[in-house]
């Protein structure tokens, strides 16, 4: 998966409204995090672990999507079936294995997915409409921008400390860290910097209403969804 | 001091956040070691204060780090964490305000103060284990962890731990900001950054 470039609009067939993005997201985030493997909400887990699978498939990742589902589904049924057989120190590696993957792992790629489909405009002009004020949204969706910039600085670190042979020499951890962090904070500084210059240009600093030329609308898909969603919550919260 | 808010303000909040919610989240995903949960809130501030310790080094006036408080707490909401890590979150947010407003914004001290106050919302990560929330939670866990590893996080936290916690976390910040401020001094200085 590249994390670099936004996805282009003729890629993403399918069209969600980031809005229901941001609920896919709650969702799969509470039902795979807090859910028991037990009943009802073994079903809800295992539909929440398609729903990556389907958003990978609409982008047209389809390499990772299948890759994720056999991992993901080897580890459902591993959790199901396997573990309440085995015992002690087994068991608990396993346990702690598994549960790693199958809580972080469709959240990870649902939140790769909003990321990687939602334009910042987009997602600026959603939050707009649903009221959020402007000192949580902006610095929001600075953020949204900098998860793959961090990532991409971090390889490009690491591949300095390679190339003069630094890397795998350092034993001290807190040199490590030192190694890693202090050049990330340098470029999140200039990065900061040239992002507020680019917003400036782009008339972010004035205080007045701005108008959005994205189109961000609801449709009755989104609508359909939503009502999916929030009938998973509802079913998830009550058993 | 600079009393107006600004988009750069806004920014700075932004990218600065991005950089502290992915070290939090990588040491949180380390809490799943039952060992690790226990330790967890000595580790995290001490790797996080770095950056904070830059980040309260560009903040001029009230309401940044209250932001940041907000939106930590919004997106470890996301990632399922229960409710009440918003008024931990929030809590921890204006403390810190108070703080670093004390300290004129510019006194080093009140820095690193800031950074041992701030830390204490990871208690509303693991406060899930304690109090009224303890039964219910460790309940949840059986199904879905097993007997053992509820075991073995029962007897890491005790209802004192709690209390160990809150000391962890501020000896944790204290620690990290010291460290932040070694490396401030030592890097950020001389390039004329701070």
């Amino acid at each position: 998966m590249d994390i670099g470039l936004q996805l282009t609009t003729e890629k993403t067939g399918l069209k969600i409204d980031p809005r229901t993005k941001i609920m896919i997201l709650i969702t799969v985030g509470i039902i795979m995090m807090s859910g028991k493997l037990t009943g009802v909400e073994y079903i809800l887990r295992i539909i929440c672990t398609f729903v990556p699978f389907v958003l990978l498939l609409s982008v047209r990742q389809f390499k990772s999507a299948f890759g994720y589902l056999f991992i993901l589904l080897c580890v459902e049924l591993c959790e199901g079936f396997i573990v309440p057989k085995t015992q002690g120190v087994l068991n608990l590696v396993i346990m702690i294995i598994c549960g790693i993957i199958s809580r972080f792992g469709p959240s990870y790629l649902c939140g790769w997915y909003v990321v990687k489909s939602t334009s910042v405009s987009e997602f600026v002009t959603a939050m707009d409409k649903m009221y959020f004020p402007k000192v949580i949204t902006i610095p929001m969706s600075v953020m949204f921008r900098y998860f793959p910039t961090l990532k991409e600085e971090y390889a490009s670190i690491h591949d300095a400390m390679k190339m003069r042979g630094i890397g795998k020499t350092v034993k001290n951890p807190f040199v490590y860290i030192e190694y890693i962090l202090v050049p990330i904070m340098m470029s999140t500084v200039q990065i900061a910097n040239d992002l507020s210059a680019a917003s400036l240009t782009k008339g972010l600093g004035a205080h007045k209403k701005r108008t959005h030329i994205c189109n961000v609308r609801m449709k009755a898909f989104d609508v359909m969804l939503i009502v999916a969603l929030i009938a998973m919550l509802v079913i998830f919260f009550i058993f | 001091m600079q009393k107006k808010f600004e988009i750069k303000d806004l920014i700075t909040v932004g990218v600065f956040t991005a950089l502290y919610f992915v070290l939090t989240f990588i040491v949180a995903c380390l809490g799943f070691i039952p060992i690790f949960m226990a330790i967890m809130p000595l580790i995290a501030p001490i790797l996080v204060g770095i950056p904070l310790m830059l980040y309260f080094s560009k903040i001029k006036h009230f309401g940044m780090v209250l932001i940041t408080s907000v939106i930590i707490a919004i997106l470890m909401f996301v990632t399922g964490h229960p409710y009440p890590i918003f008024i931990f979150c929030i809590g921890a947010g204006l403390l810190t305000e108070l703080v670093l407003f004390l300290g004129k914004y510019e006194s080093i001290k009140c820095c690193v103060i800031g950074s041992s106050t701030f830390s204490l919302w990871i208690l509303g990560m693991t406060i899930a284990f304690f109090f009224s929330f303890r039964e219910s939670y460790l309940a949840s866990l059986v199904d879905g962890y097993g007997q053992e590893y509820v075991d073995k996080m029962m007897s890491y936290t005790p209802t004192w731990m709690f209390f160990a916690m809150i000391a962890m976390c501020l000896v944790g910040g204290l620690i990290g900001g010291l460290l932040g401020a070694g490396v401030l001094k030592k890097h950020f200085k001389k390039a004329g950054m701070v």
